[in-house]
């Protein structure tokens, strides 16, 4: 706990949890909030909303954090208010661990009790485990008992998240089972058990491409309330999703560049939905989709880096071959499959746009030679 | 007018299709006990009003109105079971008190619905315009109320709303309002709409103050109206139709009828109009509302989706449509109301149900949200002659239960059954061919004809039958052909051959006539069909029509219909054609495709009718064709092929000409070319004549390579209709006269092509067509 607390005064940290990022909005919600709050929860479910769909508080606007379907996250609100588990499935790059960050700090004013998903997690790391020094000194205590991220959100009735679920073996995943339908953890070597308070809830999210890895139990997903998040339905959406990212993680990386131009922006957004959909934004043409993933999550990690590169390498200004080095290092993953994809959509589709985006077209070509 | 200008009767507006408008209209009439029930519909299908209540109607039905001379146009007025004006008119029919339809005669809303039309082709722009506009308003309502849509705020704001009291004057305060808001748009932009409305309610007005004439207290009448024309009829008296309004009114002769309606309709805007999104799911409102237990929809919705589920096969557990409820609930309290909406019990629905997975519910919620229903009318009910003749039909040749919205297989066997008594039974699959048939002429949509039954035999006939809303839509629209089907086909038929330009046409309007076994209008079509091909040249157009009569003169008797007046048209139609096919076989090889499908066609009609059509003129021009050099000469070598079919060509005969053909010398591509048609018949009997080959090896070898080349694209387009045995035993035979070993030969050639000779084919891909 003392850790947690230095790390949040140190503002050097490279991200702030969501929570302490928009920490005033927080504060503002709570303030004027007057529906009614359930139990373990900081605000109420409306304001969970505003928090996570934008709108105001008193005079302080709240900046959107999920753009896009707002059902979505009315439906994922009414989940955790009914005391069900959360599951937020989608294609890497839809926001999942963003919504899920943003929704367990809007509700329990803590997004860090977190199990990160991996092949090697093990059963301990979802319920509890041991400090063997102590637990060898002097035999089963409490003192000994280290406890997971999921107990601690029961103990203290607040949101536990779960990244990544899909990638745990099924055992691990199993584990969830008599959590979420009990809502205890029985310590038998203590001979008791920890029973969830009010407010305890899970979310987790699970990767579409991870399908057929790990997948989960029927009994395991009859106990989540399942919502696939979709990839932004329109431009309009994604580039403001894009914008809004890439200007926020511009200004928390303290990048000396000015954010991309909106041109440039739309340019991005357009390149990479016409080769996610496999078509062109006028729906006339076909091309052909590359095989690594293209979401709005790598759209925004495009723009930063391209920010970075004229920072630290050009005039700040964020030029054509900045950008294209972005794209060139994001579409093309699968050496050679997907350089070929690459070259004929430059050759099918961007050359033939006209003169706006000559420049790019040039610089992409240069690059893939 | 004798009333006080202030007099004031009871206006409750309601939406069309809405579960809590009936339900508070009910509770408003037991409360006012009216002697007097008005209701918003054609005044002149007040009459109806009985058949409308009558016990044994089941909604969904719809009331028709159709002007009975061209153009037809049509209106429609649908009612539901939750329909707040069939409601009142059940409660004014339980309760014995007058009921009345108020709104313009359909004659008059068919006059002016042509004005209106008329008017509004010209500004298309704006309105597209005004419809944005309008629309957005019920956008930025919904918005506002932090809805997803219009429907949903109806359905949270009005359907939910159990207050009687508050309902009624809720809803008249929000349409005044909205009305206030649009009204001067409507006048300067639409001013045909804002004049109808003006007109309508002034009609509406003369109505109610009519009824107030005839005694009864203003105080105990109820006018039940849509909630847009609610204040404008509270005070009838101000701005009332004068009688010489009313004579001054347009008008077109018309005619009402009730009719089925489904679900399905009333689900699609499209069309008709007029309908609600989810009418399947309102009626369970209504049903719920009845029952007093409306916080139980829910539930009630929810479970149904999950046992319909696991009818199909997925299963899901009863914890799931528990936690599928609370979180309904907990979506509807986030909107801060009462009870869910549809919309947040489709979204728990896909959540929990469907686990997070829209595909695996979509069909479920579909058959609750709209229903498969179809509404159904007493016998003998108000319905056009049409409807009774096909009804009368329908049951005579025992296809009633056929008339159902399921799609059902009807396999008829057309020849005359021997094992049944009567006549009547042992016809009966040949009548209800006929009948049909008629049906597919007059385009009504109950009946599809599921072809490639016809190859099985010519007797046999497969059917498709699904009875729709539209099917008897189309029925009734029928009723200006004619008052009976086959009056009504016999105009249809009429009306085409009057129409009919080509022969194909006219042929295909005789086989119609007859498939419908309507022999008069055969006669009609062979005499169109005689003119016609008096005038025309067109080799192939000719045969195909020949070949169908053909057909029918020797299928007609299975249909019992005396086909012989076709014969003489027949051999007119089959000497024509041999005439003109020396000249018609001068032509490129494209048009030569139609020309062989046209020998074919007359040499069948050679053979099957050699005792009509003159068979020894066909042989004739058959071996014209075959000597002639100036003609195509696939067509010649096709005439060759058939001639040798025939017999009409000895082995003798045969060798020479081949010999002749293919004589060095001779270009590749009409040699080849020959070749080409003379193969495209009885190709064993060529496959068998050795000396055939032997030629042919003689010619290629005769060829330069550039010829040899020609030679090659035509051999190759003649040989690739070939079976692959067929190329093989060409190939040993060819082998023989190389003296390759015959084994060796096939291997290779059967065997998969290496890569060179890929390549060879490919270069002769690219021949240059240019001087052909």
């Amino acid at each position: 706990m003392a850790n947690e607390q230095a790390n949040i005064e140190n503002s050097n940290v490279i991200r702030l949890p969501a929570e302490l990022l928009y920490r005033q909005e927080i504060e503002a919600l709570k303030k004027e909030d007057k529906g009614v709050v359930p139990p373990g929860w900081q605000m109420s479910p409306r304001a969970v909303l505003t928090y996570i769909t934008g709108g105001k508080a008193g005079k302080l606007d709240i900046t959107p954090k999920y753009i896009g379907n707002r059902r979505l996250v009315e439906m994922a609100i009414a989940t955790l208010v009914t005391d069900r588990a959360l599951l937020l499935i989608g294609e890497p790059g839809t926001a999942k661990s963003w919504l899920s960050e943003n929704l367990a700090a809007a509700v329990s004013g803590n997004s860090g009790l977190v199990v990160q998903g991996t092949a090697g997690t093990s059963e301990e790391q979802v319920r509890y485990s041991w400090n063997y020094a102590m637990l060898l000194a002097n035999g089963p205590t409490p003192e000994a008992l280290v406890r997971s991220p999921i107990m601690r959100a029961m103990e203290t009735g607040q949101v536990a998240r779960f990244e990544e679920i899909s990638r745990c073996a099924s055992e691990v995943q199993d584990a969830l089972i008599s959590i979420l339908s009990e809502k205890t953890v029985s310590v038998p070597e203590l001979s008791n058990e920890t029973s969830a308070n009010k407010g305890f809830s899970i979310i987790a999210t699970a990767n579409t491409r991870d399908r057929g890895v790990n997948e989960m139990s029927a009994a395991l997903k009859r106990r989540f309330n399942i919502i696939v998040l979709p990839a932004p339905s329109d431009l309009d959406t994604e580039l403001s999703i894009v914008k809004k990212r890439v200007s926020e993680i511009a200004a928390s990386y303290d990048l000396q560049a000015s954010p991309p131009a909106d041109e440039a922006l739309l340019k991005v957004v357009t390149i990479f939905r016409e080769l996610r959909s496999g078509m062109t934004l006028d729906r006339k043409e076909k091309l052909k989709s590359p095989g690594g993933v293209i979401s709005t999550a790598e759209a925004i990690s495009l723009l930063t880096n391209s920010m970075a590169l004229s920072a630290s390498f050009g005039s700040g200004e964020m030029t054509d071959a900045d950008l294209a080095a972005g794209l060139q290092g994001a579409i093309v993953k699968d050496d050679d499959k997907d350089k070929l994809i690459w070259k004929e959509y430059l050759d099918n589709v961007m050359k033939k746009r006209g003169s706006e985006w000559r420049g790019l077209y040039q610089a992409c070509k240069e690059l893939s030679e | 007018m004798k009333t006080a200008e202030d007099v004031k009767v009871s206006v409750f507006g309601v939406r069309h299709l809405s579960p809590g408008g009936a339900r508070h209209l009910l509770q408003e009439l037991d409360q006012i006990q009216p002697t007097a029930v008005l209701i918003e519909g054609p005044s002149d299908a007040t009459d109806l009003i009985g058949d409308l209540v009558h016990p044994s109607t089941v909604p969904p039905v719809a009331l028709l109105a159709f002007t009975d001379e061209m153009p037809v146009r049509t209106a429609l007025w649908p009612f539901a079971v939750y329909s707040p004006e069939l409601q009142a008119m059940r409660w004014a029919a339980k309760h014995q008190v007058l009921c009345k339809l108020i709104d313009l005669p359909s004659g008059a809303a068919l006059a002016m619905q042509d004005l209106r039309r008329q008017t509004e082709i010209a500004p298309s722009m704006e309105e597209t315009q005004v419809d944005a506009e309008s629309s957005s308003i019920y956008e930025r309502i919904a918005e506002l109320a932090g809805e997803h849509d219009y429907n949903t705020y109806w359905e949270r704001n009005y359907e939910h709303n159990q207050n009687p009291g508050s309902y009624r004057d809720s809803i008249l305060a929000f349409s005044a309002e909205m009305r206030e808001l649009g009204e001067d748009r409507e006048r300067t932009q639409q001013p045909q709409e804002y004049a109808y409305n003006h007109v309508r309610e002034a009609y509406m007005q003369r109505q109610i103050v009519q009824t107030i004439e005839a005694g009864h207290d203003p105080a105990k009448i109820v006018v039940i109206c849509g909630a847009y024309h609610a204040a404008a009829l509270e005070r009838p008296t101000q701005g009332a139709m004068t009688e010489d309004e009313y004579i001054a009114m347009p008008s077109r002769s018309s005619k009402l009828t009730l009719m089925p309606y489904s679900y399905y309709r009333l689900s699609s805007l499209s069309g008709y109009g007029a309908g609600n999104h989810a009418p399947h799911y309102f009626q369970l409102m209504w049903e719920s509302m009845h029952a007093g237990k409306l916080e139980e929809l829910p539930q009630v919705y929810l479970s149904t989706v999950a046992r319909t589920l696991r009818e199909s096969g997925t299963y899901r557990s009863t914890a799931e449509v528990i936690e599928a409820v609370r979180l309904a609930e907990g979506l509807a309290s986030l909107h801060g109301g009462s009870a869910p909406t549809l919309l947040e019990l489709r979204d728990a629905a896909q959540t929990l149900l469907g686990r997070g997975d829209l595909s695996v519910v979509a069909e479920a919620l579909a058959r609750i949200d709209i229903g498969t229903k179809i509404g159904s009318l007493a016998e003998g009910v108000s319905q056009t002659p049409l409807q009774d003749d096909l009804n009368r039909q329908l049951k005579r040749l025992k296809l009633t239960k056929y008339k159902t919205s399921v799609a059902t297989d009807l396999s008829l066997d057309l020849r005359e059954n021997r094992r049944v008594s009567s006549q009547e039974a042992a016809d009966l699959d040949l009548n209800r061919s006929f009948l049909l048939h008629r049906l597919e002429l007059l385009n009504i949509p109950f009946v599809r004809f599921r072809a490639g039954a016809a190859d099985r035999a010519v007797w046999a006939e497969d059917w498709i039958l699904q009875w729709t809303p539209e099917a008897e839509i189309v029925v009734v629209e029928s009723t200006l052909l004619g008052e009976t089907i086959e009056v009504a086909c016999a105009y249809r038929l009429r009306e085409k051959l009057d129409r009919c330009t080509s022969i194909s046409e006219a042929s295909l309007l005789i086989e119609i006539a007859v498939r419908c076994g309507m022999t008069a209008q055969m006669e009609d079509g062979r005499r169109v069909l005689q003119n016609l091909a008096a005038d025309s040249r067109d080799v192939a157009q000719i045969a195909s029509a020949a070949a169908k009569l053909a057909n029918l003169i020797q299928y007609g008797d299975i249909r019992r219909i005396d086909t012989k007046p076709l014969i003489p048209l027949l051999e007119q139609l089959f000497y024509r054609a041999c005439l003109y096919l020396s000249e018609a076989s001068n032509c490129n090889d494209e048009a030569a495709y139609g020309i062989v499908a046209a020998m074919s066609e007359l040499n069948q009609i050679a053979q099957a009718h050699d005792d009509t059509v003159e068979v020894s003129l066909w042989t004739r021009e058959l071996s014209e064709l075959s000597e002639k050099d100036d003609r195509n000469p696939k067509l010649s070598g096709f005439a060759c092929a058939l001639l040798l079919e025939r017999g009409e060509m000895d082995a003798q005969q045969c060798a020479a000409e081949v010999s002749r053909r293919l004589s060095p010398g001779i270009p590749a591509d009409l040699g080849a070319g020959w070749f080409e048609g003379l193969s495209m018949r009885n190709r064993y009997a060529l496959l068998s004549r050795m000396s055939l080959w032997v030629q042919l090896s003689e010619y290629i070898d005769s060829l330069d390579d550039e010829q040899f080349k020609r030679a090659l694209v035509f051999l190759r387009r003649a040989f690739s209709s070939f079976s692959a045995h067929e190329k093989t035993m060409i190939a040993e035979t060819l082998g023989e006269i190389w003296g390759v070993d015959t084994e060796q030969a096939a291997e290779i050639l059967t065997g998969e092509l290496k890569e060179d000779e890929d390549k060879m084919l490919d270069e002769l891909n690219d021949f240059d067509f240019g001087d052909f």
